[in-house]
């Protein structure tokens, strides 16, 4: 404490007008964040109100209640799809990392002939939106008979050129040497790629981790376009349910505004503690 | 420990037009230094991949003992090889990183410690053995890559200008650590540089190259005092040697070489090379320590006047570089030099006997072949 304070004493005019500037910037940008947190603890009638608060006057625990406890004639239980969100999130997660990694390694060690196309490739492949993509891919999931399956989730998220690319270029820069030096202590690719490029690829791994997750985590298209089953529909999916429908649209506000918090709470958890690496990889990279 | 030996060796690398190694033919006895030098982009490093089997032989056979090694994948030679900017793996402890070539080849553990262990002593980096690569500094890392190679006990080393990432002060001294650890292994070691006064003080032989192409290979005093072509000559000795543009006459039973400015005696052991009374382009050689200075000099007939352009201090000697006409000459003053002062004039001679004659259009010394 005593440090931060002698540290502002040393600022010039300028520096503090910054500091100002960029904490009020900070605290606007997280006005989404409180706006979420208090939401889901607010009461029935609070919801409600014109114009919105941002605070919660009078918390409570009953939008969650009701989330986890709903005695409608439900079948597929929220839990369920909580289930199948952890598990979907988890295995596109170590997925994409195998494939990105073991893409970007070859991508940028190895030399053969077809390298410029691939490359080529995955950087039209970067360019394209998801929804351009939604037909082929749902005509992909449909031929493998892969709907009601967690592969159907899976499978569509696997191949990230975002990923590949953005460990690609950390890649990059290990030295050559160094797996030469691997390669002259008889070490094969496999190890090679286990103990030196895996472990010093770290950082952009944890990036793409989090890219991914906050991508499968928050995504109900898949569950939407491929699950016709639904206890294998993902928790997305059930949140955008509450709010729709006749009877919903007033009713599912409260479960709806907790299930947010929750949805978001992994996010912002990762967030804290992937922060720095997070950095270290963007800046490495040049890659937004 | 073993002999290599290099058999008509072609190197082209896929991308290039022309080959980067040509004809490289050498036989490296059994613990040997033998240092490859040249200037930047000659093909040592190419051929030095060759050996280590990083790079595929395009012509040629490379053996290591009696083995014939073209295919044999790298692990397998028996080989270790220092890099230049050391290549320790960043996530691995020092004692790691040292081990893992014998981890990987199922040396017995405590063998391993052991191995690791007398290196360590050896190159006094005990206390370092739990640190990662990223808290030692170049010199510490560059004792901790020889390490590596040294615990793996190979057959040869192969080491690429392993000390060109140090600090002057740094590179002096391990060189001489290096020679020092090349007496008590006696491993047979191959060591690229492009640092002349590294291949002079480190190499049992030198081979010079310069296009993929081997100018010399010899003991480094005979490279010194019998440089093979004039790009021998000017590359290797600090200062450089002397190149003096002229042709060679012959008067009376004696040959002369001589320019615009010069007319010089060429002592009769010359003879035989010389094609009789025939004019040639040539350009004589002389280093800097075989031109005379006024104390030494004999003949007062034989001399000519220079003017100084520059004096460099070296300690016990200094060097001048001087001027005559537009001829520049360095030379070197013994005694420390109060007595010269720049842009005073003096008399300089020639000891002829110590001077080489070089082909001017082919390069090659007319006293050699
Ligand atoms: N991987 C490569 N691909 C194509 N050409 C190369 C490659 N490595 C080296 N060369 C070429 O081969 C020649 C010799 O290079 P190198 O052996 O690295 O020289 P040195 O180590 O003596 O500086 C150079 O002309 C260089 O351009
Ligand atoms: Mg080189």
């Amino acid at each position: 404490m005593m440090a931060i304070v002698k540290q502002i004493r040393r600022l010039t005019l300028f520096e503090t007008l910054l500091l100002l500037a960029l904490l009020l910037l900070a605290a606007f940008m997280s006005l989404p964040i409180v706006f979420i947190i208090n939401h889901a603890f607010k009461p029935f009638h609070e919801l409600f109100l014109f114009p919105p608060t941002f605070l919660v006057k009078d918390p409570t625990l009953t939008n969650f209640y009701e989330l986890f406890m709903r005695p409608v004639a439900r079948i597929v239980p929220f839990s369920r799809y909580l289930y199948n969100s952890i598990i979907v999130a988890a295995l596109s997660m170590v997925a994409v990392i195998l494939s990105s990694c073991m893409a970007a390694y070859v991508l940028s060690k190895l030399q053969f002939s077809l390298k410029k196309a691939v490359m080529a490739m995955i950087m039209l492949a970067l360019m394209f939106a998801p929804e351009t993509v939604a037909i082929p891919r749902y005509l992909i999931v449909g031929w493998l008979q892969l709907n009601n399956t967690y592969f159907g989730h899976i499978l569509p998220v696997i191949a990230s050129p975002v990923a590949v690319f953005l460990i690609k270029q950390f890649i990059d820069q290990i030295p050559a040497e160094l797996l030469e030096a691997a390669k002259m202590d008889g070490a094969s690719e496999l190890r090679i790629f286990i103990r030196i490029i895996i472990p010093l690829s770290m950082p952009a791994i944890a990036t793409i981790s989090i890219i991914t997750f906050q991508g499968v985590w928050g995504d109900a298209s898949a569950s939407t376009l491929f699950m016709q089953d639904e206890t294998m529909k993902t928790l997305p999916y059930y949140i955008t349910t509450l709010t729709s429908g006749m009877a919903n649209t007033v009713a599912g506000q409260g479960m709806a505004a907790a299930a947010g918090l929750l949805m978001f709470l992994p996010n912002l958890i990762i967030f804290l503690f992937a922060q720095r690496r997070i950095m270290e990889t963007m800046v490495h990279s040049g890659v937004k | 420990m073993a002999r290599v030996s290099f058999h008509h060796v072609y190197k082209q690398y896929r991308s290039e037009k022309k080959t980067s190694v040509t004809d490289f033919h050498l036989e490296i006895e059994d613990g040997e230094f033998v240092v490859l030098v040249g200037p930047s982009g000659c093909g040592k490093t190419t051929t030095l991949r060759m050996l280590s089997g990083l790079e595929d032989i395009t012509e040629g056979e490379i053996y290591i003992g009696d083995r014939y090694i073209n295919y044999v994948s790298p692990k397998d030679r028996d080989i270790a090889m220092v890099f230049q900017n050391y290549a320790l793996y960043p996530n691995l402890s020092v004692y790691e990183n040292m081990a893992l070539g014998l981890k990987l080849r199922k040396t017995a553990k405590h063998e391993i410690e052991l191995r690791v262990k007398k290196a360590a002593k050896i190159l006094e980096i005990s206390a370092l053995l739990d640190k990662k690569p990223n808290q030692l500094s170049g010199g510490q890392k560059q004792r901790v890559a020889l390490g590596r190679a040294i615990v793996r006990e190979p057959e040869v080393f192969l080491m690429d200008e392993p000390l060109s990432n140090l600090d002057a002060k740094l590179r002096t001294q391990t060189r001489s650590e290096l020679i020092r650890l090349h007496q008590e292994l006696q491993t047979t070691t191959v060591y690229v540089t492009h640092d002349q006064t590294e291949a002079m003080t480190m190499g049992s032989r030198i081979v010079v190259m310069k296009d993929g192409i081997i100018q010399q290979a010899a003991a480094p005093e005979f490279i010194y005092r019998q440089p093979a072509n004039l790009f021998v000559a000017s590359f290797i000795g600090s200062p450089a040697m002397n190149l003096i543009e002229g042709s060679i006459e012959e008067d009376g039973g004696t040959h002369y070489f001589s320019n615009r400015r010069l007319r010089l005696e060429i002592p009769p052991q010359y003879k035989p090379f010389l094609a009789s009374g025939k004019l040639r382009n040539v350009v004589m050689g002389i280093r800097p320590e075989h031109v005379l200075l006024e104390p030494t000099l004999e003949d007062p007939n034989d001399s000519y006047g220079a003017v100084i352009d520059v004096i460099e201090l070296m300690g016990s000697d200094s060097y001048l570089y001087l001027s005559m006409g537009d001829t520049r000459v360095i030379a070197r003053a013994i005694e420390p030099g109060s007595k010269f002062h720049v842009t005073d004039k003096i008399d300089i001679g020639f000891r002829m006997e110590m001077a080489h004659f070089f082909d001017a259009e082919s390069g090659g010394n007319l006293g050699i072949f």
